[in-house]
């Protein structure tokens, strides 16, 4: 089980019914040709990218941020052998004027040596020096144009440059099935005027779950965004990716494994890492972590039209990590590692912890969540009370200031939000410096509206008492005082399931 | 009569700042010159003066400062030795108008006191605690009572007092509520010295008993639109919410505090860290007293805005630059006297009566101790935040002598040495 | 009783300070500020006697050639084309990188490198008093203007040569900023017509990716230098003309480079050698049209430092 920067063998009790993800597929062989078929070959209503070039046009490349994938990927990168091959063609059809854009929206910045791993050296040498390579600024209100309302009265607000573009060409990597879609241009490159319509608690409460986007208020909300955003003559050529699921270098591959499939040389691996883990200084083997890079490798890719080509993409997700489970159960173990989407090359704060957990993992589900309604759900993380000034400022005042006076979502949103928003010092930071925005730590909250509504008791195992405390849950030492705690709530003897995700994997339950 | 007295002896003094530096404070009593001893029962300086037999004196931070070696050189012209501390101070009358009552002492020895005529212009409007004659007439020097070798002090069983220090207890006030009233006037004046005029934003640094009755006065007295309290332990960052501050917070975390309260940019150091703000809260009181405390009131006190030092501090070295480029005010607050109020001039004393019995005060008084037990009590009172304790004190009643377990409503009880001190 | 009046002795302690500082000028007179000879003006010659050029040819024979071959794994293509030029040659090659002067020395025959001078910036170069006897020493540094040459830099090298001594010169004046060659200046096509002696075209290869313009990133790679066939001043060619022919010559042995010998000669041929200059296109179109030596980073991402833990390929 992870358990942040390190593992714990933990015994569950017989009977608990274990989750694993689907094996890793093959990827694809070559790549870089699937990446020109795709170009020339486009889904849905769209011409072939080569065709949609002219010299004199202004063109615009928007990419995916750090937060995607997880972990890092070994180089190149995807974003690197798409942009790679369209800038290709950019060059032979004499396109003189492009743009990249990194698709923050209210996410730090990325720094140079990140956007050298994401984009390749090729590609940054040819734009960051020149001032083409740019990030994303949803504070700076000489560079947003507002499209309009959407017919339920939501503001669709985007970067200025990709809406007045001849082409907005958009290269994301689908990790799970959230990502992708509308959503890449309707939040990537949004403003928070526009964010704040899908980003709050009655949205949140409403994606059951935010990973099915058939079911969530979130993505209902960005596909009308995406839709106006369309009519409003905004040309977008979508290209999308997925990623198989083999995370882990050879040296954890026991991690990807069942455990039951451990050969000696992985369980004389798992001992000596874990052992080497719990000796190393938290400071070193953060670093030692953020600095894995993940042989995962593309499996698909495809271009075109946004909708079209989304579908095809969540229909290669499924391929991999879809997973057939039957039935719910009354508390759902799990452990949570060293890394989420927002401290990549940072700490894992207490409140991403809790987003990791009750926001991401507890909404891998279709249909209905794997632990049923009332049910405890049994994280296992250090929650160190620690945060990273510089990449998270404002997480520390809503730690300290917000959850020590209340943890009530509708409270924190109509209290605080307007504050955090807005704050000079936040907005400073994050057009400045590497800061998320002031308003993410409340997003991070909100992240967890469903499942705190859906759980009887959340319960952090080997977590720091006094912040997961302040937080709202329950603190147990050992996974066997979990359960423990648990009985209160599901009673005794409860079925337990236990989602094992080194490897994501998305549980269609039923 | 018994009594704790101060002797001026070089060597001995000398051993105490050591002993305090190395060891801790108020560690160095033990070695250093105050000693228990029987004395000759004081004469009456003067006329209307009269004895006090004191029930419970408490133990103040500028006594632990002056017993620590600490205090600065510039007391040296206005105490006398060998004294008796203790200024804060509930005891029986014995004669005078109030003879057989309880009363509280005001311990600023000002004109009246000191048989000055006519009063200087200070004392003639009841500040007593701007004295202009202070060191003369027919006293001894000696700022206040329990400086000064001719009253006596607090730590003693018999005391002596001007008619004028004198202040009655209401006989619904406990002594622990009366023994808080002196604390709680020095708080007052310390609100009113800051001259909040309505909405600002107030950081309080230092949760000690000054600090908690500081915001209590505040909360009460005057109307800040916010009050930041920096509070180190845990059972002071209790105190101070039930007392009316709206935040507490520890103290590294002060400077984010005050940034998220007053909305302003900050200057921060490479690693993320906020080094000083560019704007800042409008007022913060200084109830600690130290060259760190004074700094970090000027990283986060914005430009224009006020510092008031409540705390009394030592020798203090201070980058004054900040203070000169923003216009800040730093103003000291010293004891207490009269203040103006819309109804019209009344005595710090009398209102500290009523922050006490609002507020209600007394359960600021975490541990009583004999006479006899003083370098147990000295050393409680150091480290009275660490060990869950506010306000120590002296207990001279009958019955009383015995140590008492931490008063409950004070906070939790020792982490350290429970067991020794709670029998 | 008389006073003697204070002698200069008897001054003591305060003799010191009489000597240590300087007299204050009576107010109205204005110092006139010291000459020195730096820049333009540096006088080298010193660097051209005898011992100093024995130091010298030990300094790049012992030092500086060892060196250049560890870090910049030199290879050396077409030291044929020194044989029959007798006498003095001029050397012109393209720019990319600090590195080139030394690379190209060292790179040269013993008898040529002991004989030659190199033309550099005067304002880059000349400007402290350090600098120049530095570089005078260690490249025999001569200074010169980078645009239009001075009359007096200009009557210095021309003697120079007719004294015998081969000029290394940069014709584009200054190191290439993103990678692709930049206009051939006069000076070298100018001073060949003067001294009729023949231009050398040089292309030098891989040093922009060890050490860059504006950089201070330092990555030993592998290096080339190419030189091509003598080039001759015909008699109506004016300088200007001359210069456009051997900035021609260099961008062939640059497609030589990058492709082969054969279709390099080809193209010359046909006169479809790739520009010297580049696309003139948008900026990042001409980076990415960059062939991979030119670029300021050319390993492959597989060769990136990897921690000493990782075991993966």
């Amino acid at each position: 089980m992870w358990h942040g920067e390190g593992f714990r063998l933990e015994r569950l009790p017989v009977g608990t019914r274990i989750v694993y993800g689907p094996e890793a597929l093959d990827p694809l062989a070559d790549p870089d040709r699937a990446i020109r078929h795709a170009l020339e070959n486009p889904l849905g209503d769209s011409q072939p990218l080569r065709t949609l070039l002219f010299p004199g046009m202004r063109l615009t490349i928007a990419f995916d941020d750090i937060s995607l994938p997880l972990p890092p990927m070994r180089p190149p990168d995807s974003r690197q052998r798409v942009i790679e091959t369209v800038l290709d063609l950019a060059a032979e059809a004499g396109v003189d004027d492009v743009v990249l854009i990194a698709a923050l929206a209210l996410h730090r910045r990325m720094t140079d040596p990140e956007l050298r791993h994401a984009l390749g050296d090729r590609v940054f040498e040819a734009f960051a020096p020149h001032g083409l390579l740019l990030q994303h600024d949803a504070e700076d209100s000489s560079n947003l144009v507002h499209l309009g309302l959407t017919d339920q009265g939501e503001d669709v607000e985007i970067n200025r440059r990709a809406a007045e573009s001849d082409l907005l060409v958009y290269v994301n990597i689908n990790l799970v099935p959230m990502d992708g879609g509308h959503k890449s241009v309707a939040t990537g490159l949004a403003s928070y005027r526009s964010l704040k319509h899908h980003h709050n608690v009655r949205s949140m409460l409403n994606s059951r779950s935010f990973m099915d986007i058939h079911r969530s208020e979130l993505h209902h909300s960005n596909w009308r965004m995406g839709r106006l955003i369309a009519e409003s003559g905004v040309k977008i050529f979508q290209i999308e990716t997925t990623l198989n699921t083999n995370t882990f270098p050879d040296q954890l591959a026991f991690l990807q494994k069942r455990e039951w499939e451990w050969s000696l040389r992985d369980r004389a691996s798992f001992l000596a890492t874990s052992s080497a883990l719990e000796r190393t200084p938290i400071g070193i083997s953060r670093k030692i972590f953020h600095s894995v890079r993940a042989p995962h490798e593309m499996t698909s890719v495809q271009a075109g039209a946004v909708e079209a080509v989304h579908e095809v993409t969540l229909a290669n997700i499924y391929r991999q990590q879809l997973v057939e489970v039957s039935g719910q159960a009354d508390v759902l173990t799990m452990g949570l590692p060293y890394i989420g989407p927002y401290n990549v090359n940072s700490t894992m704060n207490p409140i991403l912890v809790a987003c990791l957990g009750l926001g991401y993992f507890f909404n891998l589900y279709r249909g209905k969540p794997l632990v049923r309604e009332g049910g405890v759900l049994i994280m296992s993380h250090p929650t160190q009370w620690e945060f990273n000034p510089v990449h998270h400022p404002s997480y520390i005042d809503f730690f300290e200031q917000v959850l020590a006076e209340t943890t009530d979502m509708f409270e924190i949103e109509a209290k605080y939000e307007e504050s955090y928003a807005t704050d000079p010092w936040y907005v400073h930071l994050y057009r400045t410096s590497y800061a998320y925005h002031g308003v993410h730590p409340l997003y991070m909250w909100y992240w967890c509206a469903h499942a705190l509504q859906h759980l009887g008791r959340v319960i952090v195992v080997g977590g720091d008492r006094a912040a997961v405390r302040r937080m709202g849950f329950s603190p147990a030492s050992t996974l066997a005082d979990a359960l423990e705690l648990a009985e209160d709530v599901v009673g005794r003897d409860p079925t337990i399931t236990h989602l094992h995700v080194p490897s994501l994997l998305f549980a269609e339950v039923t | 009569m018994k009594a704790l007295q101060f002797e001026r002896n070089v060597s001995r003094f000398a051993a105490s700042r050591v002993a305090s530096v190395l060891v801790g404070s108020g560690k160095g009593v033990r070695v250093g010159p105050l000693e228990l001893v029987e004395l000759e029962e004081l004469e009456m300086p003067g006329p209307n003066w009269v004895r006090v037999r004191p029930r419970l004196a408490g133990v103040c931070g500028s006594d632990l400062s002056t017993l620590d070696g600490r205090s600065s050189r510039y007391f040296d012209h206005i105490v006398s030795f060998p004294f008796v501390p203790g200024h804060e101070v509930v005891g029986d009358v014995e004669g005078g108008t109030l003879d057989g009552r309880r009363a509280v002492v005001e311990p600023v020895l000002g004109c009246q006191a000191r048989g000055i005529e006519p009063e200087c212009p200070a004392c003639a409007a009841g500040r007593k605690g701007s004295c202009e004659r202070i060191a003369f007439g027919h006293l001894r020097p000696g700022l206040q009572t329990g400086y000064c070798r001719d009253t006596g002090g607090g730590w003693s069983t018999g005391l002596v007092a001007h008619d004028s220090q004198l202040h009655a207890v209401p006989d619904d006030f406990s002594d622990e509520a009366a023994v808080m009233v002196e604390p709680a006037a020095c708080a007052v004046h310390a609100a009113f010295a800051s001259d909040i005029t309505g909405g600002e934003r107030v950081m309080v640094l230092g949760s000690g008993t000054l600090g908690l009755c500081v915001i209590a006065a505040m909360r009460a007295l005057c109307l800040p639109g916010a009050l930041v309290a920096v509070a180190k332990h845990p059972n002071q960052r209790k105190l101070a919410h039930d007392l009316g501050a709206d935040q507490v917070v520890k103290p590294g975390e002060h400077k984010r505090a005050a940034r998220r309260l007053s909305g302003s940019l900050a200057l921060e150091s490479g690693d993320g860290s906020i080094e000083r703000l560019t704007g800042g809260v409008d007022l913060i009181v200084d109830c600690v007293g130290t060259s760190a405390s004074l700094e970090q009131c000027l990283e986060v006190v914005r430009p224009g805005g006020r510092i008031v030092l409540v705390g009394m501090p030592g020798l203090v070295r201070l980058d004054l630059a900040p203070l000169w480029q923003r216009e800040i005010e730093l103003r000291g607050a010293y004891a207490y006297g009269s203040e103006d109020r819309p109804e019209g001039p009344r005595s710090t004393f009398q209102l500290a009566f009523e922050l006490v019995r609002e507020a209600r005060l007394e359960r600021l008084v975490s541990a009583r101790y004999p006479l006899e037990r003083y370098e147990d009590a000295i050393a409680h009172a150091a480290a009275a935040g660490r060990r869950g304790a506010v306000k120590i004190v002296f207990d001279m009643r009958k019955g009383g002598s015995g140590p008492d377990a931490p008063n409950a409503t004070a906070g939790r009880a020792d982490t350290a040495g429970t067991t020794k001190e709670a029998m | 009783m008389t006073r003697r009046v204070r002698g200069a002795a008897s001054l003591g302690r305060d003799g010191l300070h009489f000597v240590a500082e300087k007299p204050t000028r009576p107010g109205g007179l204005v110092a006139p500020l010291p000459k020195r000879k730096l820049g333009i003006d540096y006088d080298t010659a010193w660097a051209r006697r005898y011992p100093v050029r024995l130091a010298r040819a030990v300094v790049l024979d012992d030092i500086t050639r060892p060196v250049a071959r560890l870090v910049l794994s030199p290879r050396v293509i077409g030291l044929e084309h020194l044989d029959p030029v007798k006498g003095p040659m001029i050397l012109a090659a393209n720019h990319a990188s600090h590195l080139d002067t030394g690379l190209l020395l060292s790179s040269l025959p013993a008898g040529l490198r002991h004989h030659t001078i190199v033309a550099a910036a005067a304002d880059y170069f000349f400007d402290r008093h350090w600098k120049a006897a530095f570089w005078s020493f260690g490249l025999g540094a001569i200074p010169m203007e980078r645009s239009k040459v001075n009359r007096r830099s200009a009557d210095l090298a021309a003697s120079l040569i007719n004294d015998g001594w081969s000029l290394i010169i940069f014709p584009e004046g200054g190191r290439t900023t993103d990678g692709w060659g930049r206009e051939f200046k006069g000076g070298a096509s100018y001073l060949a017509k003067r001294c009729g002696v023949p231009v050398i075209p040089v292309h030098i290869r891989g040093t922009r990716a060890v050490l860059a313009k504006s950089s201070s990133r330092f990555r030993p790679g592998s290096t080339e230098i190419r030189l091509g066939d003598a080039l001759i001043a015909l008699e109506h060619e004016d300088a200007r003309k001359f210069a456009a022919r051997i900035e021609r010559a260099v961008a062939a042995l640059a497609d030589e480079a990058e492709s082969d010998w054969w279709s390099a000669r080809r193209r010359a041929a046909a006169g479809t050698t790739p520009p010297f200059r580049g696309p003139q296109v948008s900026a990042w179109r001409r980076e990415w049209a960059l062939p991979d030596s030119a670029r300021k980073d050319q390993r492959a991402p597989h060769e990136r430092k990897r921690q000493p833990w990782s075991r993966d390929d």
